[in-house]
């Protein structure tokens, strides 16, 4: 369930970031607070991008980042932080995010419910727009609950 | 029939076009494609019949054959449209492929 893994504490919001590196370290602090990642995690995924991975950027202002389970995975963890100003991901116009998830995942299989509800939230295009418009933890928690209800 | 996602890391993005590939596969009643993801890296020419992307990796997969670029991984209704495309090009059946 994707409610096990988006909490109060891992559901950010901030009403601004400095640039994208911010970003990506704040939104993966609770997953290093909780030890669900190590500090190399944030640097792969970072570095990743600085390289031109720009591929987490999943499309309408939403970026999924994220790196190899070897670089720093020590068990599957899911954060989101929702930024005020929108952030250009490796500092390119043609990627402007609003709200940024940070994934840690073990291997694909162990993790399969996961990433079938996130797809499923993301790709559905009411619960997309809910979730954008969410302010607080409690309103991206509310939007959860709906996934797959009218699928 | 092999439809095969990739992405960099072979687990996120690539990841959830294989479930939103089977799952526009299915609500269009297409059958006989078989669906996987990978990463860029494990990847050589003939491992898949089609290769979807991202726009960021369309520069990156010139050996991999035929290749369906989509601008978002997340637009479903793009992904319906270029997996309709890409079936009825590939010869599957698609059940009222004339209604297209």
């Amino acid at each position: 369930m994707l409610t096990d893994l988006l909490t109060p504490e891992t559901t950010l919001f901030a009403d601004r970031v400095d640039g994208w590196r911010d970003a990506v370290e704040r939104v993966a602090r609770p997953l290093l607070d909780s030890g669900a990642i190590s500090d190399h995690y944030v640097a792969a995924m970072t570095d990743s991008i600085a390289a031109g991975g720009t591929y987490i950027d999943l499309g309408f202002g939403i970026a999924l980042a994220h790196s190899r389970p070897e670089n720093g995975v020590v068990r599957t963890g899911l954060s989101s932080l929702r930024v005020g100003e929108t952030v250009l991901l490796a500092d390119d116009p043609a990627h402007p995010i609003d709200l940024f998830f940070c994934l840690a995942a073990t291997d694909p299989q162990s993790h399969l419910d996961t990433m079938m509800a996130l797809a499923t939230l993301l790709s559905d295009e009411t619960l997309r727009a809910e979730l954008l418009a969410s302010t607080t933890p409690a309103d991206t928690l509310a939007v959860l609950t709906k996934i797959g209800q009218n699928a | 029939m092999k439809f095969l996602a990739v992405c960099s890391s072979g687990l996120g993005s690539s990841f959830m076009v294989h479930m939103n590939i089977e799952k526009v596969l299915k609500e269009q009643g297409i059958t006989g494609v078989d669906v996987d993801h990978a990463d860029l890296g494990s990847v050589g020419p003939g491992a898949a019949d089609v290769v979807f992307v991202g726009a960021d990796l369309a520069d990156s997969v010139g050996g991999l054959g035929d290749v369906v670029v989509l601008d978002s991984i997340i637009d479903l209704a793009e992904l319906r449209t270029k997996v309709r495309e890409t079936a009825i090009r590939k010869g599957v059946t698609v059940p009222d492929a004339g209604a297209n």
